[in-house]
Order: C-alpha cells, then sequence, then structure tokens
C-alpha cells in the first residue's frame, strides 16, 4: 500500500466481557455495555487530519477504515474483535467470505437479504459492480491499486463515465450474485473486498466528481453535513438496522467530527474532558509525551486508553542501482552500525514504537519469522560496522540520507538525525537531505530520482504477508513511471515465483508461514534496514464505552463505541 | 560620556549580561569541551523511553556531567546545545544588524545627498521594504533556498534584506536636516565632493542615532531568528539555536518544563539585556533627551 493515510484508520470491538488479551492490555471500565441497550447520545470525534474526499472510489483505507465504514458496507469488513482474531475478515453485505474456483482465480459472493440504501432502495449486485467500476474513473483517483492488477482484462478500464460497457470480469447473474474473474490466482481476496470500493453505489445517484459531497449510505449513518478536510456530521440511517448488520452496533445518535486539531490539543481536551469532550474519541491522535507521563498503572487516565498494534514498518530504503549501496557490505555495516534505541526515542518513546530487526511487524497474522541477521544490539555496533567496512576496503564513508522536511508521518529531521549520529559512531558521515513532505513520495517514487538512502514507512492494507512484502520485493512491481514502492529496485525471478506461489493459496494460515519465511530470506540480503514498528496507544473521553483496540487496525471502532 | 553611561545602573547591568553572552557565544566550543560534552552526541541512556523520552532525574536530567540536563527525546547535553545556540542567535542577530546598518546608512545618505529625483525614487523603495509582511516573506524565501547553502549566514542576509528600511528612513531624515547645516554647506560650495561631503560631514552626525537604533535591531533580529526557527525555516538540525529548541519544547512543556525553561529565560535575559544597553546609550546619546532629563 501506499503510505498510511490517517483518517481511514480502523479499529474494531467486541462485546466488553469478551475481550481477549491481543492487540493489548485492553482496558474495560465497562463491564455492563449491552449493544441491544446502548443506543443514544452524540459522540465527538477530533482528529488532526480530515476526510478529503469522501467518496467510496477514492477512500483509501485499510479493512474499509474507521468512520468511512460507518457510511459504506462491502462485500466483507474486519471482523472487529481484538487480538489476533480481529485480523480476519468477516461477512457483510456478502453472506460469507467468499467461494474460491478455478484454483482462486473465481470468487463469488451471495448478497444478504433486506439490505438497503439510506432511500429504502434494495442494494443489488450491479450496485456493487457500478462502485467497483467507478473506482476505475481517472476522475476518482485515490483507491488501492490491487483491483486494476487483480481482475482479468481490467488493467486498461477508464471507469464507467467513458466505458459504460462495464468491466466484463465481474459479472452479476441475479440481483444477489456477484462473480469476479481474476487475471491470477488471489487467495487474499476476502481481504480486499473490505475496501470501500467493494460498496454500493446506485447508478442512478451518482453525480461524478459531486458524489462525495452526499455519498449514499449503506450503513448506519448517513451524511448530514461534510466540509472536506474540516467537518463530518453523521446522523442515523433509518434503512438500516442490527437485523441487517450485526458487526457495527451503532450507538451513538449522531456523530460530529472534527479535523485539522494539533494532537497535543486533541489529548489535553479528551483528558480533560470537559463538556462534549467527555463523549470524545480520536482515531488518528496518538498520545503524546505529556499524557505518557501520566499514563501509570492504575491511574484514572491509564483506564481511559486503548492499545493495539497497526501493521507498519519504518525503515531505511537502500536503492541498491546505486553506489555505494548496490555493495552489500554497505548495507550490512550500516545494518550493524544503527541505533535503534535512539530512533525509538526519535519517534516518541518505546510506548508508541517498538524496534523492528525484520521487514514484517511483529504480528502472527502477516506471518512474522523473529531474525536478527546483522545484530546491532539495542544501541547499534558501530565496532562491527567498522570491521566490515574495512574488510571490504572501504573508509571514510560518505552518504547521504533523504528525509522528509517535517515529522508528521514520522520520517523526518528528528529520525534522520539519530540515524546520522548513530552512523557517525562507525565511521560513516551523513549528510542530510531534507525533502518537502509534498513532494517526497514523488521523488523517492520514481527510479530515476530517487536518492540511493532514504526513510521510508510501510504499513499493512490487510493483515497478510502479501500487501506488505509484494509491492516492497517483487520485481515485476518496480514502476519507472513514478509511485513505484520497491525502493531496492530488487528482481530476481526465484523470490517472483514464490510470491505467485503463496498468491495461489486460500489458507492464510499456511500463507502465513511462507511470507515469514520469504521475509527472513530477503533479510539477508540487506534490502531494506528495518527501524521500528507502529504501536498504537489512543485516549478516549470519561463517557465512552465499549471501547478497545481491535486486532486489524490497533484501535477502537467508532461503530461500536457508546456514549449513552 | 563613558561616565555617565556607567551611572546608568539598567546600562551596566544590560551590558554586563550580553557581554556574559557574547563570551559565552564566542568560547562556546571551549566551554562545552570545558564540560566534556558536544552537541550531537545521543544519551539513550538517560531517557526514560517507556514516558516518551523525557530525561531521567530532576529538572530535565541535571548531572554533574549534564549541568543543564539533557534534551527530552535525543538525551543531547543541553549545556553544549545552550551555548553553541547562542552562537547561532547572537551570530544571525549580529550579522543582521550590522548588513541593514551598511545598506540602510548607504541608502539613506544617498537620498538625503541626492538629487530631487534619486531621493523620490530611493524613498519609494524604503518604502517598500517597510511594508513588506517581513515574517511571510522570510519564510517563503528561506523555504526556497538550497540547502547546501550555509544556513546562519542566509538567514542574517534575508533578515537584513528585509529589516533595513527603518535605518534607512532615520539616516535619509537626518541627513536632510544635517544638510543645512553651515558646516556642510561650506564643505559643498567649497567644492568637495559627495562622497566626501557625506563621509567626513554626515557619517559624523549619523553615528549617534544609528548606534541606538542598532542596539535596539539587534534584540529585535534575535527574536526574528527564534521565530524563523521556531517555524522550522531557521537553522538545520543537528546545529542548535534557541529558537529551534523553544519549538521542540512545545511537545515537552508539561512533561519536562526545564526543557522550555532554559533557552526560553536566556532569550528573555539576552533581549533585555540589549534593551538596556540600547535604552542606556539612547539617553547619553540623544541630546535632547539628555536635556530632558536635567
Amino acid at each position: 500500500m501506499r503510505r498510511f493515510v490517517p483518517i481511514v484508520l480502523t479499529a474494531t470491538v467486541l462485546l466488553a466481557g469478551c475481550q481477549g488479551g491481543g492487540g493489548g492490555d485492553t482496558t474495560t471500565s465497562n463491564a455492563a455495555f449491552d449493544p441491544a441497550t446502548c443506543q443514544g447520545g452524540t459522540l465527538t470525534v477530533l482528529n488532526q487530519g480530515g476526510i478529503t474526499h469522501l467518496d467510496p472510489a477514492r477512500l483509501y483505507t485499510s479493512g474499509g477504515g474507521n468512520l468511512p465504514s460507518l457510511l459504506f458496507r462491502t462485500l466483507t469488513t474486519r471482523n472487529r474483535q481484538p487480538g489476533d482474531a480481529g485480523t480476519k475478515p468477516a461477512p457483510d453485505l456478502a453472506t460469507d467470505l467468499g467461494t474460491p474456483s478455478d484454483g482462486a482465480k473465481t470468487w463469488t459472493y451471495h448478497l444478504r437479504d433486506g439490505i438497503q440504501f439510506e432511500d429504502g432502495t434494495p442494494i443489488t449486485a450491479a450496485d456493487v459492480k457500478y462502485g467497483i467500476e467507478r473506482s476505475f474513473a481517472p476522475e476518482l483517483p485515490g483507491g488501492a491499486p490491487y483491483l486494476r492488477d487483480w481482475l482479468a482484462g481490467a488493467a486498461d478500464y477508464q471507469g464507467p463515465y467513458k466505458q459504460p460497457d462495464g468491466i466484463t470480469s465481474i459479472e452479476t447473474p441475479d440481483d444477489k450474485t456477484i462473480v469476479f474473474k481474476l487475471s491470477k490466482p488471489e487467495g487474499d481476496f476476502p481481504f480486499l473486498a473490505t475496501a470501500t470500493q467493494f460498496a454500493p453505489v446506485p447508478k442512478a445517484k451518482d453525480n461524478g466528481v459531486d458524489y462525495e459531497k452526499h455519498p449514499i449510505s449503506s450503513g448506519p449513518y448517513q451524511v448530514e453535513s461534510y466540509e472536506p478536510k474540516k467537518s463530518l456530521v453523521l446522523v442515523r440511517n433509518t434503512h438500516w438496522s442490527t437485523k441487517i448488520d450485526e458487526l457495527r452496533y451503532a450507538c451513538p445518535d449522531r456523530i460530529e467530527v472534527t479535523s485539522g486539531l494539533d494532537s497535543a490539543v486533541i489529548n489535553q481536551r479528551i483528558v480533560t474532558g470537559a463538556g462534549q469532550d467527555a463523549n470524545a474519541v480520536t482515531t488518528d491522535a496518538v498520545v503524546g509525551p505529556e499524557q505518557l507521563a501520566q499514563l501509570g498503572t492504575g491511574s484514572e487516565l491509564d483506564k481511559r486508553v486503548t492499545r493495539g498494534e497497526f501493521p507498519s514498518t519504518t525503515y531505511l530504503a537502500f536503492n541498491t542501482k546505486k553506489a555505494p549501496f548496490d555493495n552489500p557490505k554497505v548495507r550490512e555495516a550500516l545494518s550493524y552500525a544503527i541505533n535503534r534505541t535512539s530512533v525509538v526515542n526519535a519517534l516518541g518513546g518505546s510506548a508508541v514504537v517498538g524496534p523492528s530487526t525484520t521487514f514484517l511487524p511483529p504480528q502472527k497474522a502477516l506471518g512474522y519469522q523473529q531474525y536478527d541477521w546483522f545484530p546491532a544490539g539495542d544501541t547499534g555496533a558501530p565496532d562491527k560496522a567498522k570491521q566490515v567496512l574495512a574488510e571490504a576496503g572501504l573508509s571514510n564513508l560518505s552518504i547521504e540520507l533523504a528525509h522528509e522536511n517535517d515529522d508528521s508521518e514520522g520520517i523526518g529531521p528528528k529520525v534522520a538525525s539519530a540515524i546520522q549520529e548513530a552512523f557517525k559512531q562507525a565511521g560513516v558521515t551523513v549528510k542530510l537531505n531534507a525533502i518537502d513532505t509534498g513532494t517526497y513520495r514523488d521523488i523517492t517514487g520514481k527510479p530515476a530520482t530517487q536518492p540511493g538512502l532514504s526513510l521510508a514507512t510501510w504499513g499493512a492494507d490487510w493483515p497478510s504477508g502479501g500487501p506488505f512484502l509484494i509491492p516492497i520485493f517483487d520485481g515485476r512491481q518496480i514502476i519507472t513511471a513514478g509511485g513505484n514502492f520497491n525502493l531496492a529496485q530488487y528482481n530476481d525471478p526465484e523470490v517472483n515465483a514464490e510470491i505467485d506461489a503463496i498468491n495461489a493459496l486460500t489458507d492464510p494460515a499456511a500463507a502465513a508461514a511462507r511470507w515469514g519465511a520469504l521475509d527472513a530470506k530477503l533479510g539477508k540480503l540487506a534490502l531494506v534496514l528495518p527501524l521500528t514498528h507502529e504501536k498504537d496507544v489512543y485516549l478516549y473521553g470519561k463517557n465512552v464505552k465499549n471501547a478497545y483496540a481491535d486486532g486489524w487496525r490497533g484501535q477502537l471502532d467508532v461503530g461500536r463505541v457508546s456514549v449513552k | 560620556m563613558i561616565r555617565a553611561l556607567l551611572r546608568d545602573r539598567g546600562f551596566v547591568v544590560g551590558a554586563v549580561i550580553a557581554t556574559g553572552m557574547v563570551l559565552v557565544a564566542v568560547t562556546a566550543p571551549l566551554l562545552a569541551a570545558l564540560a566534556g560534552q558536544d552537541y550531537t552526541t545521543y544519551h539513550d541512556t538517560l531517557l526514560d523511553s517507556a514516558r516518551g523520552g523525557v530525561p531521567i532525574g530532576a529538572f530535565g536530567g541535571v548531572s554533574g556531567e549534564h549541568w543543564l540536563g539533557v534534551e527530552p527525546g535525543t538525551g543531547r547535553d543541553l549545556f553544549a546545545r545552550v551555548v553553541y545556540g547562542a552562537r547561532v542567535s547572537l551570530g544571525v542577530a549580529v550579522g543582521a544588524t550590522i548588513l541593514e546598518v551598511l545598506l540602510g546608512v548607504g541608502v539613506g545618505i544617498a537620498a538625503g545627498l541626492g538629487g530631487r529625483w534619486a531621493d523620490a525614487g530611493l524613498s519609494r523603495v524604503i518604502d517598500l521594504v517597510l511594508s513588506i509582511p517581513s515574517l511571510v516573506l522570510a519564510i517563503s524565501l528561506l523555504a526556497i533556498v538550497p540547502q547546501d547553502w550555509p544556513r546562519p549566514l542566509i538567514l542574517a542576509v534575508v533578515i537584513a534584506l528585509l529589516g533595513w528600511g527603518g535605518t534607512a528612513r532615520i539616516s535619509r531624515g537626518e541627513t536632510l536636516s544635517l544638510r543645512t547645516r553651515d558646516y556642510v554647506a561650506a564643505a559643498q560650495v567649497a567644492g568637495a565632493p559627495w562622497w566626501r561631503v557625506a563621509r567626513r560631514e554626515i557619517l559624523p552626525g549619523l553615528t549617534a542615532p544609528i548606534l541606538t537604533y542598532a542596539a535596539l535591531l539587534l534584540p529585535t533580529n534575535m527574536v526574528a531568528e527564534a521565530g524563523l526557527s521556531f517555524l522550522g525555516v531557521g537553522v538545520r538540525p543537528p546545529t542548535p539555536s534557541w529558537g529551534q529548541m523553544l519549538s521542540t519544547a512545545t511537545t515537552w512543556f508539561r512533561a519536562d518544563p526545564a526543557y522550555v525553561i532554559i533557552p526560553g529565560l536566556l532569550l528573555f535575559l539576552t533581549l533585555l539585556s540589549f534593551v538596556l544597553v540600547a535604552n542606556g546609550l539612547r539617553r547619553v546619546l540623544d541630546p535632547r533627551q539628555r536635556e530632558i532629563l536635567r
């Protein structure tokens, strides 16, 4: 996936009583929570980033997003459970996770009964197909790129406005059935079907780029007002009920989202909890040092926090086509020299990030296997690094490190300075190259302009090893025109073949083991230098009940919290 | 004159602090070496990572080794960063002030001594410079300057380019009043070229007001540097500056108050000292003020 977009986070919740350990020590202050009687009140959402485009075709979410998932039901969705159980998809509009045939190249779904749009029109398979076709329109960019790659014969499709005949590899034999024909086996299809591109869109109500002003809801709420990046007010959709949707509880009567706030302000407001802020949650402002100091075990604030982990890795990307990083010894030496403790501190401390020696983050669902081929210890092994460089006949190495010019995405000057200092201990001089955050991806994502060494992050589109490893290491995914994520520019036919073989597996557990093994094998080549993985610590307001981190996204689910 | 200055208690206090700060800035490497620290080394063991990276220990981790404690999030020695930060803060401010005075006095005298058209043209230029929203322009200028150019120098030049209007206007006004004096007229009648008139007759008369004004410009420029660094377009890391330290401190002010207090207090003291000095100079050098005082 792309660098992860903070607004579209997701989370899940289960009954407080059934809470497992999972994503962390979730706290329960609401033993008496009952989804049948939780309705009422207004939930306030305080966020840093706002939703730029509220169009299901344009949203780039993991598991359907936290707020978007209140409006857009999809064929499948995340199952909203804590811990490892939460990393699995669950049927949403469909009756099951889909039936694979033809070696996972064909996926068939049946829609459940009684589902309706906010205007009472029944949702049909044609609406789902139309929603997907819209996401191919160049007028509506922004969504995940998988469908174009996976659907047979869809690579050049230009959307229903220019090509109203639609995509032939999506078939709707009747109103309740939808069949997808893929160009290659994809065992992860039920995970992809959680994306908002799989939300139904009524063709009669589609007004192109203006659709986002009032998208037609299939979920528990509908839009009352929406101002891009600033505010969103949701009220109940009377044509939705818990009879046709068991996953969303939709407790609050009204949800008011305010965006564009400062992270410190959001957390301070939730801590204080004055007035409406007592009913407040945030889906993108992780706690800062101010709150961490007050989060001691047993403290009042400690009861109002969810701890989870979104699978995400921050790493140093080597461009192996550029000297000196074409030399494996240089990459190994730097892997020995890295001081992960100072990187962790630069990113907010051990409460919100953890050190990583593997590219896959430590989630079982992704197939995580522990390895540390170039042991740097907690604070780096500069002597070992010097030795490796000396053996390779390199001394007084001087390199340049590209990073974003602000710290908002966690790959800015703070982390870069920490790395500069660590490499200095190993006798390597680092010159910092700050690139404007707005153009950073354009420059690093184009092999012609990509720097030799750059900071990067990668998050999971869904909890599986595939979307984590394929864009980074599949040699056929090197995109020269721009938007490239295989920053090592690594292309090994053997690895590509293994990727294809794992993709054909429909058993997630079997696939996970092979993804983990592949990651460990690739790790030996030091193509990337993993730094940290993300931990999510979010505060919520005094009156908020049934808030806990789900296993998919690592944060609370707005669809399940209550403020009554 | 010196005696008059020394009688002004404010001036003496200000001068002592200001001299101290300048000394600190000049001897920064020596002071850091004396403390046995440098401003780039990370000390991870001195931070409480679980609490977001706040320094372990009282008042920001003050100890025999780290006299002012360490920086939260990195563990870099604060004493070393503060003394090196003084270099940037004072260096940029002094550099910018010198440039402003050179440019301002030059343009001011040229406008004052030049003909009607030169005066009109230059005065409009001065008006233009004075009316530019300097902060906005400075931010945009600094954002497009290539990164490998020496940052403190660029900062000084940008601040000076946007701030010489006041000096120029004062110089022009003084020049216009001085040129009506008999001795200036005599020099002109005697056939002295304009540049000699400017240097020998006008410039000495300008010294007092410009010196006073420059002493007031210095703290203004220091605030400008701090502001620009605070906004993230100042010096690049790992080079420290007080404004930059204040900027990072905003996220720490509850968790580690010492980190805000130290650079804040230093900035305050330095600014105060320069204002006191400027005030003292004005009182002594400005004849009208002197008369009022008597």
